[in-house]
């Protein structure tokens, strides 16, 4: 470029680019400063406090199903409700993958009646608002079990009401931390030997029996620990005494109401993206499978399923971020999830904008990580290109 | 569901900071409602200059915001009321409002507009009730509310007058065998969220352990307790009563269900307008204050229109009758920012506090309540009216 030639900055492309990168940046900070500014201003106007001191505030309620004290901090109640939501979609997303993948597969089954059930398990779920879901599941199922004061013992193993489940547990032993370790090692081992078994299989053909090696190892090492170590876990069987219910796991039934309506509600969608991705593999992938002399299990386990899996993936995320997001049903059925937790601290004098802002972020972050993960596992299943 | 109510309420909250920071510039436009009081009052006293008997001297009372013009202006009151509670605040299956509550709303509407039906009422629940009145979504909240320090001063509300002294209690079957907080160990309890109820209940509990279930209205808590979820059911006793009133007779009715005989708790319900505008909350607050006059001198609906010609003074300033002075006659007004007679409005339209009571939770009524402390000073109750003049 000949230097008499230059173009004057301000008709410079790249000057103006980066010119109007930063006005527009310049803009967005000063709109979130007003708008910053008209909060904190008029709160303060109203004598509301704009601080977030209050977390130190003791909480002044009971939540059901912790054992937090009614003195301890909102700080602590809130993480309370978050891990209540963190146990909702721990147990539920799996839930609701392994269903939808079953509904979804099941559409396209050539078994008549299968098709239809699936159908009709997709079209009556998918077109109910996720409220009436949960409100049926609370009313129509989890009240209709016995009440909280003749619960319902099956087995001796269960004890069931419509107030809490309990089932049998563990109760930890003597040497209960050094047994977890050995087990976690345990763990690690099987992985281990479950990715050379499977490297030998890859480079030399032979049978890798995976499942037998590693899952051997973490049974053999587990047994003789728990051995060496003297019963460091026992089973303990849910006891009645009275209205006390002593030993085993324990869950509210309002969780279950919401985890199994919420799951359902979402498989719904989950079927309908596995479907159509099931249906966007190209056809030719099904007979080149046929022609390999594969059975119709193995068709879609080894050939159409992880392709389909690809495409379904991302648009799976969105549904699982709408199952997090709906656990605030809760709420309606009375989980102490965070929203309900933060509810009760703004109904109790905590100030609404602070705790709101609070809530707002812990959802952030639950569906960052959620993304996340889901897209780390999609860039694992990416087609690698050799 | 909720949530997305309360993240609407927040961004309303933000847009209602907006234009609040607005108004501030533009203050001597929203005082035109005081103003225009001010002339009907010297329609009828133009010729009387008496220091008792001045028109609404609007230019000397600080109106902080002037929500009573813009109520006046607007035509109605916005009332935020509850709508699960039988004789305080129910929305009947007819698609009417009636209850204790309710009537105090009618009561304002019929002070400030001169109509009791001139009145928006929006349903709250427990949690919202604070950020919606916070919010300026209602004029004032008379919600079954308990006055307390933290909402007076932390929730940006300011409590008038109570209207009902009253006490949590416990329901139970009466089949259950319960007959003592100290029975309910071991068990759930169902109480709404965002209510002193809970945290009286974690007062009272704090030696016996329970599970807290709460929900956020006495829709879906009324099921778990029905279904045996919960064996006690824990609120302010006057609404206990109330849904023990209104339980179903395929379920037993109300017998099948008992309010046990303790106490646990100081509950004064009672009328809360927002932070920052003394004007609106003396309105308010006399409101209710004339309701208890009216039943201390004998005024009711009923007899209302027969002291035209009475010699006691303290009812003919309350009912905005002539009164003696030296050039003519005038009428009292003591500078509420209302239009004299005021307060016959109020008691031709919803009575006297005794009438408003025996109406909706009287020993007439299902709920059967009796007045206890909610009765005049003078029957050895805690009602007791500042005098009128």
């Amino acid at each position: 470029m000949i230097p008499s030639a230059r173009v004057p900055f301000w008709r410079d492309q790249r000057v103006l680019r980066v010119a109007a990168q930063v006005v527009a940046a310049l803009a967005v900070f000063f709109l979130l400063y007003v708008l910053w500014f008209n909060v904190t201003n008029n709160m303060r106007a109203r004598g509301v406090r704009t601080d977030f001191n209050f977390l130190d505030q003791p909480f002044g309620v009971r939540i059901a199903g912790s054992d937090l004290r009614p003195t301890a901090p909102v700080r602590l109640a809130l993480l309370n409700g978050i891990r209540n939501t963190f146990a909702l979609a721990i147990v539920g997303l799996p839930l609701l993958t392994i269903l939808g993948v079953l509904v979804g597969v099941g559409r396209l089954s050539t078994n008549w009646l299968v098709a239809k059930i699936s159908s009709a398990y997709v079209e009556i779920l998918r077109n109910l608002p996720p409220l009436l879901v949960v409100i049926f599941a609370f009313q129509a199922v989890i009240l209709r079990l016995p009440a909280a004061r003749n619960p319902i013992t099956p087995f001796g193993w269960f004890v069931i009401s419509n107030l809490e489940f309990h089932v049998p547990g563990f109760r930890a032993g003597d040497n209960y931390r050094p047994f977890m370790l050995v087990v976690l090692v345990a763990v690690l081992l099987g992985a281990l030997l479950w990715w050379w078994r499977t490297r030998v299989h890859e480079r030399t053909g032979t049978p890798h029996h995976r499942w037998l090696w590693s899952l051997g190892t973490i049974a053999l090492v587990g047994t003789m620990a728990y051995l060496i170590l003297g019963r460091p876990l026992t089973i303990t069987l849910p006891q009645l005494e009275g209205r006390v219910v002593d030993g085993g796991y324990r869950g509210l039934g309002a969780f279950f109401a919401v985890v199994g309506a919420l799951a359902f509600y979402t498989s719904s969608h989950v079927a309908e993206i596995v479907r159509g991705s099931i249906l966007a593999v190209p056809k030719g992938q099904t007979e080149a499978a046929s022609a390999l002399a594969l059975s119709g299990f193995q068709r879609l386990r080894f050939v159409v399923l992880p392709q389909a899996m690809r495409i379904a993936l991302p648009p799976i995320i969105n549904q699982y971020l709408n199952y997090v997001k709906n656990t605030s049903l809760a709420i309606a059925v009375g989980f102490a999830e965070v929203t309900l937790v933060a509810f009760q601290a703004i109904g109790n004098g905590q100030p609404a904008p602070q705790v709101v802002v609070l809530l707002m972020g812990s959802y952030l972050v639950f569906s960052l990580v959620i993304s996340l993960l889901v897209n780390l596992y999609n860039r694992h299943l990416r087609i690698v290109a050799r | 569901m909720r949530a997305r109510t309360l993240a609407f309420l927040a961004v309303v909250m933000l847009l209602a900071a907006c234009t609040q920071a607005a108004d501030t510039t533009t203050a001597p436009t929203t005082d035109t409602g005081p103003a225009t009081t001010a002339d009907t009052g010297t329609a009828t006293t133009a010729d009387t200059g008496g220091a008792t008997t001045t028109t609404a001297d609007t230019g000397t009372e600080p109106s902080g915001g002037g929500l009573l013009g813009d109520i006046q202006s607007r035509g109605s009151l916005l009332c935020g009321v509850n709508e699960t509670v039988p004789g305080f605040g129910f929305l009947n299956a007819d698609g009417t409002r009636s209850g204790f509550d309710i009537d105090f709303c009618r009561a304002v509407a019929a002070a400030v507009l001169g109509d009791p039906e001139a009145v928006e009422y929006v349903p709250l629940d427990a949690q919202q009730r604070f950020t919606a009145l916070a919010s300026g979504e209602i004029d004032v909240l008379i919600r079954n509310t308990t006055f307390t320090a933290t909402r007076d001063g932390g929730e940006g509300a300011t409590f008038v007058t109570t209207t009902f002294y009253d006490g949590q209690g416990m329901m139970v079957f009466t089949d259950s065998g319960i007959g003592a907080m100290e029975d309910l160990a071991n068990t759930a309890i169902c109480v709404l969220s965002g209510t002193t109820t809970e945290l009286n209940l974690a007062t009272r509990f704090v030696d016996i352990p329970y599970t807290p279930l709460t929900f956020e209205d006495n829709g879906v808590l009324q099921p778990a307790f029905v279904s045996g979820q919960c064996d006690g059911w824990t609120s302010d006793k006057s609404q206990l009563a109330g849904i023990r009133s209104a339980f179903p007779a395929d379920q037993g009715g109300p017998e099948a269900l008992t309010i046990l005989e303790e106490t646990f708790s100081k509950e004064p319900l009672g009328p809360a307008v927002r932070d920052g505008d003394s004007q609106w909350a003396q309105v308010v607050d006399w409101v209710v204050n004339a309701t208890i006059l009216a039943e201390e001198l004998g005024i009711t609906s009923d007899n209302v229109d027969t002291f035209a010609d009475t010699d006691n003074a303290e009812i003919r300033r309350l009912l905005g009758l002539e009164i003696e002075s030296d050039d003519g006659t005038a009428v009292f007004d003591a500078g509420l920012g209302l239009e004299p007679g005021w307060a016959a409005n109020v008691i031709a339209s919803v009575g006297n506090y005794g009438e408003i009571f025996d109406r909706n939770v009287g020993p007439d009524t299902p709920l059967g309540l009796v007045r206890g402390v909610n009765d005049l000073w003078l029957n050895g109750g805690l009602l007791y009216s500042p005098p009128y003049r």
